[in-house]
């Protein structure tokens, strides 16, 4: 299965990527404050759209990731900015011929501070192995949504994951205190977990957002009716756990998958900060 | 296979803490496996003991599993404060939170009332002094070290009374016979004694679920219409 591997992974060094984006509130405006990129990350900065909040479009440059490559995207809102971070598109990771591939996230959102990381699609190619962890650190008085989609396989070619790994994380800590942590594990015989009845049920894809705020027990609601409508082809769930507004969706359908996370992520926004309840343009390219 | 002996007072009181009479309330608790009888995805003797297979093999087995373990082993209060702050956060939902944190701290205080230890003790006093509700994994792993009983065992002991407790509640909701909930039982050994291995060689850095499916039903039976399961 030769074209399941990068063309790039026998030529090229392994890559050690790095993002660090940190945003501040001055003059009475959220503006960038710190940026340091590192190939194949490159931040950029589209205008947001009208009524909408400053943001910074995260790239991977090599088109997708091979095992022993490492990514770092570090991003701090300082207290009382608002801005965002949001993929450009879907990240790929190929299949590996042994090394992992490591990804981590770290989102810092200081006193007052909104941020929201919205990642596109992970794309896990058969025989990827992808570890990725995502740390949260925020104020007790800060906001913060953040999100992940996974998808196993390349589904429009047919193509399932069948072995590999996943082991995509999250550790969330509020004021300082270790508040909740999740792990996604898929390893060994994949298949047999993904079409488990208890596991994913035969489903293409998953996804998950995370909610912490002061205020993240007045969501509940929002995410229970949310998901009571959810179309045929995904279904989902929103709960609080620890204080952390959590909603995880299983596709059958990644598309529909997608679409519906986008949707429940709009009207969060809009909830919570009254922003405009639409994702950036480059999210729906 | 486990050769590690057991002494009588240690198997005595495994057997005593992790009975169905031991008063933490686990009958009270259905894992999310009430919503998935009611949803139609569980629905006979098959169904039941896949669903409770896949809980052992990569759902909560695969977490609380290790947890247990490093809570056993643990060497010092500051590691076992840590462990026991990692699984309280090791919760997919509010009801597996309710689940775990109800059951290990009703689990604590009838242990401390009911044996005399000095270790178990002062074990019982640090980890209620977190000021977060003590997994149930943990204080389970935590006493049966200071009884002296080998984690195998307890590990064996512990899985053994999770799944019996899931097959009950299974039998009860579907309904099926008694008879049939002891062949699943007995069909659970293979999942429970693999759960045990991975629980002893599985580093809290490497820990993880596969059960979405699990923890969704768990979800949907927090607004479940007519529930006779806190979870």
């Amino acid at each position: 299965m030769l074209d399941a591997t990068s063309p790039f992974e026998a030529q090229t060094a392994k890559v050690d990527g790095r993002a660090e984006i940190s945003f501040a509130h001055r003059g009475g405006q959220t503006r960038l404050a710190h940026l340091y990129q590192h190939e194949p990350l490159r931040v950029l900065f589209p205008a947001p759209a009208n009524g909408d909040i400053p943001q910074a479009a995260l790239v991977t440059t090599s088109g997708g990731l091979v095992g022993g490559d490492h990514l770092a995207i570090t991003i701090t809102n300082e207290a009382g900015s608002s801005a965002m971070a949001v993929a450009q598109a879907a990240e790929k990771v190929y299949r590996s011929t042994g090394e992992d591939c490591v990804i981590d996230v770290d989102l810092n959102a200081e006193d007052g501070a909104w941020l929201e990381y919205l990642p596109q699609e992970t794309i896990l190619f058969d025989g990827a192995r992808l570890r990725r962890q995502t740390n949260i650190h925020a104020h007790p008085n800060a906001r913060l949504l953040a999100g992940e989609v996974l998808v196993f396989g390349r589904i429009g070619r047919g193509e399932r994951m069948q072995s590999g790994l996943v082991r995509d994380a999250w550790k969330v800590s509020i004021g300082g205190r270790l508040t909740w942590a999740d792990a996604l594990r898929l390893d060994g015989d994949i298949v047999a977990q993904l079409d488990h009845p208890a596991g994913l049920g035969g489903a293409a894809s998953m996804a998950t957002a995370v909610y912490v705020g002061p205020d993240a027990a007045d969501h509940l609601d929002y995410g229970r009716a949310f998901f009571s409508n959810c179309e045929d082809g995904v279904i989902g769930g929103a709960s609080l756990v620890n204080g952390v507004a959590t909603a995880r969706w299983i596709g059958a359908d990644a598309q529909i998958l997608r679409k519906s996370f986008a949707d429940y992520w709009a009207g969060l926004r809009a909830r919570i900060m009254g922003y405009p309840a639409r994702l950036p343009r480059l999210w729906h390219v | 296979m486990s050769t590690e002996p057991i002494t009588d007072e240690a198997l005595y009181r495994l057997m005593a803490w992790l009975s169905p009479g031991f008063p933490v309330g686990a009958y009270a608790y259905s894992h999310g496996l009430e919503f998935a009888v009611e949803d139609g995805r569980v629905t006979d003797e098959k169904s039941l003991c896949t669903w409770i297979e896949g809980i052992l093999s990569f759902g909560a087995g695969a977490t609380d599993g290790p947890l247990f373990a490093a809570a056993w082993r643990a060497n010092g209060d500051a590691a076992l404060l840590e462990i026991a702050e990692l699984a309280d956060c090791y919760r997919a939902t509010a009801e597996m939170a309710l689940e775990s944190g109800a059951q290990g701290d009703a689990f604590l205080g009838t242990v401390a009332e009911t044996w005399t230890s000095a270790d178990f003790a002062h074990h019982a006093d640090i980890l209620r002094g977190q000021g977060r509700p003590v997994a149930y994994a943990i204080a389970v792993g935590v006493a049966a070290a200071d009884a002296g009983v080998p984690l195998r065992a307890t590990l064996i002991a512990y899985f053994h009374a999770f799944a019996a407790n899931l097959t009950s509640a299974g039998v009860r909701l579907i309904p099926l016979g008694q008879v049939a909930g002891q062949r699943i039982i007995e069909a659970l050994r293979g999942p429970v004694s693999a759960a045990a291995n991975a629980a002893m060689q599985t580093p809290l850095d490497e820990i993880g679920s596969a059960g979405a499916l699990i923890d969704w039903t768990s979800i949907a039976h927090e607004t479940q219409y007519t529930r006779l399961f806190r979870s």
